[in-house]
């Protein structure tokens, strides 16, 4: 009776040092682990609180050896500055512009097209999907090229409003977007659409009344996608507005002030920092939904 | 189904339906129309013509010879800097296992349900949401003479501290310097997409084969690799084609100086410095095809042995 309680507490302390040793060993795994997270983080963060403190920092050389990132003296002085070398409240308009545009058009294209693909039944609907999903993978090298000839053919590129048009219609057709409202239609059940077609509804009421407050969340996702894309995207604006500073939005003009005041590293790092705080607050916010937009427009 | 309904349904019903559907479509299709579909139909004719948008003139294959340098371009040579970008776009590629493997093993390590994850994650994320246009800014002064990253070169001594160069400046590194950046820029999205791929993965099958004795490497290999399979086809796909296409990240870090000049500057040169837009598509046309072919061979290389 003794020697078996005996045996058990000793076994009990056996268990005990192993769980001890275990969880200590686990602490040093975790230890190790936050500190090659926190190696890489430092990795891809550097670049950007090496931008923030140049945009504060107003004495000294840009670049030191070893370098610095507190400012010496810090000041808005930079920021100012960038304000009076090009128009940077205009472009923040014309960003925000093209956004809201951008964004509320490829979003209705988008959730309009995929409703027929998933929920209706009508000839030549597969043939219409398999289409559109070849145009992922078909080669399109020239596609710039030839949106240029269209805009300038279609006379767009004479005027102003012409000229905003070519820069955002290009982009409308969104293929990810299409497939993924294609996939959060088809979750919808299909006894709701009956029930809604038996009531009388026409399809365009069954689509704003149950399939949009349904699929919300996915069209969030995908609305914050776009946003990112029309904020970001300098290339073709800053081609087909030529250069021309009230017109540009804020990511062309990031690339043309980097390059007209290459000189001025400051300036151009105060209209960095003004670039990317929105979308990093956007993406801060919607991180959730940026996640599960990204991962269903490669699945889908 | 289609029949079926026919049959329930009046015929005006019918009709009504298809026109509904396609109603709904007409956004989309037009959209495609015009441009996606009509962009890869007129930049071949494009190719075959003489176009600076006022007019254009069909000359058939002459854009190609010139590019080749064949038939009366045989003595000039082919076309000067196209095969130097084009190779340059092929060096490119070596981007693509580097970006796997780093992608696959940042994947791993922020696979694991500890505190304050979700930080890492979005700070490993970061770049992948900040436009090129800012990217390549902040690049420039890493990469400048007396930047951050020259600083560590000549930590290890790898640089003269005294007379340091920008490493964008030197054309025996510019090209892998501006490799660095895309790298680090696009390690992000890879790493979610594989993350996506590693939870889909069935967890009990890697505890059974602990369970049956397989070590780390065994179950890795084994069990892990062949559940991201479908992600490893979309992702090298997705950075092979990127890699030949690459054009944006040049263009914002060296203007395609210091022999980091690519096939798809040699195509944006020629259409918006030299406004050879028919010239300029004939090149395009050539990558296309390139990068059409690196896509299949990466395809049967992917795909391994599920054939």
């Amino acid at each position: 009776m003794i020697e078996t309680r005996e045996s058990n507490a000793a076994a009990l302390e056996t268990i005990r040092v192993m769980k001890r040793t275990r969880e200590r060993h686990k602490l040093i795994t975790n230890i190790f682990i936050y500190a090659l997270l926190t190696v890489i983080a430092l990795v891809f963060i550097y670049p950007f609180l090496w931008t923030v403190s140049t945009s504060f920092e107003t004495t000294g050389g840009v670049f030191e050896f070893p370098p610095r990132l507190i400012p010496e003296s810090p000041s808005f002085r930079n920021y100012i500055d960038v304000f009076t070398l090009v128009p940077v409240a205009r472009q923040i308009l014309n960003s925000v512009l093209i956004c809201f545009i951008g964004v509320s058009c490829s979003v209705l294209i988008a959730t309009l097209g995929a409703y027929p693909l998933a929920k209706m039944n009508f000839p030549g609907r597969d043939l219409i999907f398999y289409i559109i999903l070849a145009t992922l993978v078909l080669p399109n090298e020239a596609g710039m090229i030839v949106n240029y000839v269209t805009s300038a053919n279609l006379g767009l590129l004479k005027s102003d409003v012409g000229k905003y048009v070519a820069v955002i219609a290009p982009a409308l057709g969104n293929v990810a977007g299409l497939f993924l409202m294609r996939q959060a239609y088809l979750s919808v059940p299909l006894e709701l659409l009956e029930a809604a077609r038996m009531d009388g509804a026409s399809e365009l009421t069954i689509w704003r009344k149950v399939m949009l407050p349904l699929t919300l969340p996915t069209l969030s996702a995908f609305a914050i996608l776009q946003f990112v894309a029309f904020w970001n995207t300098f290339l073709w604006p800053s081609i087909v507005l030529q250069g021309d500073r009230n017109l540009l939005p804020l990511s062309a003009g990031m690339l043309d002030l980097s390059s007209q005041f290459s000189t001025n590293t400051r300036a151009t790092s105060a209209g960095a920092v003004i670039m990317i705080l929105p979308i990093l607050i956007v993406f801060l916010f919607f991180q959730r939904y940026f996640m599960r937009g990204l991962e269903g427009a490669v699945k889908g | 189904m289609i029949a079926s309904d026919a049959r329930v349904g009046s015929k005006a019903r019918f009709w009504r339906n298809i026109l509904t559907a396609y109603g709904f479509l007409l956004p989309t299709l037009s959209f495609k129309l015009l441009f996606t579909f009509w962009p890869i139909a007129f930049g071949i004719f494009l190719a075959f013509t003489q176009s600076n948008i006022i007019e254009t003139k069909v000359i058939g294959t002459q854009n190609f010879r010139e590019l080749f340098g064949t038939g009366e371009f045989e003595a000039r040579g082919s076309s000067p800097y196209f095969f130097e970008g084009m190779l340059n776009s092929l060096k490119y590629l070596m981007c693509v296992p580097v970006i796997q493997f780093l992608s696959i093993g940042l994947a791993m390590l922020v696979n694991r349900q500890i505190p304050a994850i979700g930080l890492f994650r979005t700070a490993y994320y970061v770049p992948v949401v900040t436009s090129l246009a800012v990217v390549g800014f902040m690049w420039k002064g890493m990469y400048d003479q007396h930047g951050p990253l020259n600083y560590i070169l000549t930590v290890f001594g790898l640089m003269d501290a005294k007379n340091p160069t920008g490493l964008l400046n030197n054309s025996s590194y510019a090209l892998y310097a501006v490799m660095l950046m895309t790298v680090w820029k696009g390690l992000g999205y890879y790493m979610v997409l594989y993350l996506a791929g590693l939870q889909s993965i069935d967890r009990t099958l890697e505890e059974a084969s602990v369970m049956d004795g397989a070590n780390r490497w065994q179950v890795f290999w084994n069990i892990t690799l062949p559940g991201l399979r479908p992600t490893l086809l979309v992702c090298s796909l997705l950075s092979t084609i990127s890699a030949i296409k690459v054009f944006e990240e040049i263009y914002v870090l060296t203007g395609g100086s210091s022999g980091t000049y690519t096939v798809m500057y040699f195509v944006y040169a020629k259409a918006f410095q030299d406004f050879r837009f028919g010239f300029a598509a004939a090149a395009g046309l050539v990558v296309a095809f390139v990068s059409l072919i690196f896509g299949l061979i990466n395809f049967r290389l992917t795909r391994g042995n599920q054939a």
